[in-house]
């Protein structure tokens, strides 16, 4: 199976019904599987401030919403992650592409990469960097069932060799 | 033009207790508490323009209720992007309300940028096909329920007055409260 699809496996084991995404190259094809889930609904955001509300409006209405994003549009989500996640105890879990990392071979997301560790320090947004040798499946649910058991964000940062 | 209190009166007298009412922050978050609302509110009072993409995700997640959402123009206009995720989301089950009232109420008043903003046609334009603009109670009355027998999102444009003495209660719950009471049975 490929990483796309054991990170979709995870978090349909986890129950999240609703993807709420906007895509860069990564997430993208993440989606793409996502979006051939039977039990997730993929949703298509404009934005990624939006795309956290979306998901806290299927949480709120009980279901499990998480949010598929770029590192670049998390950094957006600042305001929205103090006044709706933080400050209701909603728990959200966020897939992020961790572009500009050492990984990623694209020289121009070097930027976001060096300041997305610090960034979600500094947010206080509990994070892990995903391992494609091990396994991703459990490393989302894990993920998902730290968003609910503190009601509120946890963050799993991807690379493009973990969806492969 | 129309105040607020009594449009917002009329809007939560027809709502039903199936129906989800989700509330920006501001002048309308403030007053809900003070009035007969049967339905559950989620009520915002801080996030400018989450209001109609949390209800679109509890629209998603629950088509067998119907959500409505109030937002303020100042809110919208931070990120009318929503409307095309609106749009694209297809809900049958959303209504969304916009409060036009040309200024930024809950942070003192200040005036929106004066561009001429057609929320009608911006709506339309990312692909809302059932937008109506009312302006006192009898057109809120009539048009309401058309909104919510489209069976497709709709957005309601609600020309309200901005009265800078008007006596807006203060914030009278707490977001954990509004949180733990919240419930879509």
């Amino acid at each position: 199976m490929s990483g796309a699809g054991r990170i979709v496996a995870g978090l349909e084991a986890a129950g999240v019904t609703l993807a709420a995404s906007v895509p860069d190259t990564w997430i993208g094809k993440l989606m793409a599987t996502v979006r051939r889930s039977r039990t997730i609904r993929a949703v298509d955001a404009a934005r990624e401030e939006e795309a956290v509300a979306i998901a806290c409006g299927a949480t709120l209405a009980g279901g499990r919403g998480a949010v598929l994003i770029q590192n670049a549009g998390l950094f957006n989500c600042g305001g929205v992650l103090a006044g709706l996640v933080s400050l209701y105890r909603i728990p959200c879990f966020f897939i992020v592409s961790y572009r500009g990392d050492r990984r990623d071979p694209i020289y121009y997301h070097e930027p976001k990469g060096r300041v997305t560790e610090p960034t979600l320090s500094a947010w206080g947004l509990p994070f892990a960097i995903a391992d494609h040798t091990t396994d991703l499946e459990a490393q989302v649910v894990r993920g998902v069932e730290s968003a609910v058991a503190s009601s509120g964000p946890a963050v799993l940062l991807i690379s493009g060799e973990d969806i492969e | 033009m129309t105040a607020r209190r009594p449009l917002l009166e009329a809007l939560v007298a027809m709502l039903a207790r199936d129906d989800v009412l989700v509330s920006s922050l501001g002048a309308n978050s403030r007053y809900l508490p003070h009035l007969n609302v049967t339905a559950p509110v989620f009520a915002l009072c801080d996030s400018m323009g989450a209001a109609i993409p949390l209800a679109l995700g509890m629209a998603l997640q629950r088509p067998d209720r119907h959500v409505v959402a109030l937002e303020g123009d100042g809110s919208l206009l931070m990120c009318p992007n929503v409307l095309a995720t609106v749009a694209a989301a297809r809900p049958s089950n959303l209504t969304a309300l916009l409060w036009v009232n040309g200024h930024y109420e809950s942070s003192g008043g200040q005036a929106l940028p004066s561009a001429p903003v057609d929320w009608s046609a911006l709506a339309k334009g990312f692909g809302i096909a059932n937008v109506e603009r009312v302006g006192d109670v009898p057109a809120l009355r009539a048009a309401f329920p058309r909104a919510r027998a489209a069976k497709a999102p709709a957005l309601l444009v609600v020309d309200v007055a901005f009265d800078p003495s008007e006596p807006i209660p203060p914030y009278s719950e707490r977001p954990d409260e509004i949180r733990a009471r919240f419930r879509i049975a």
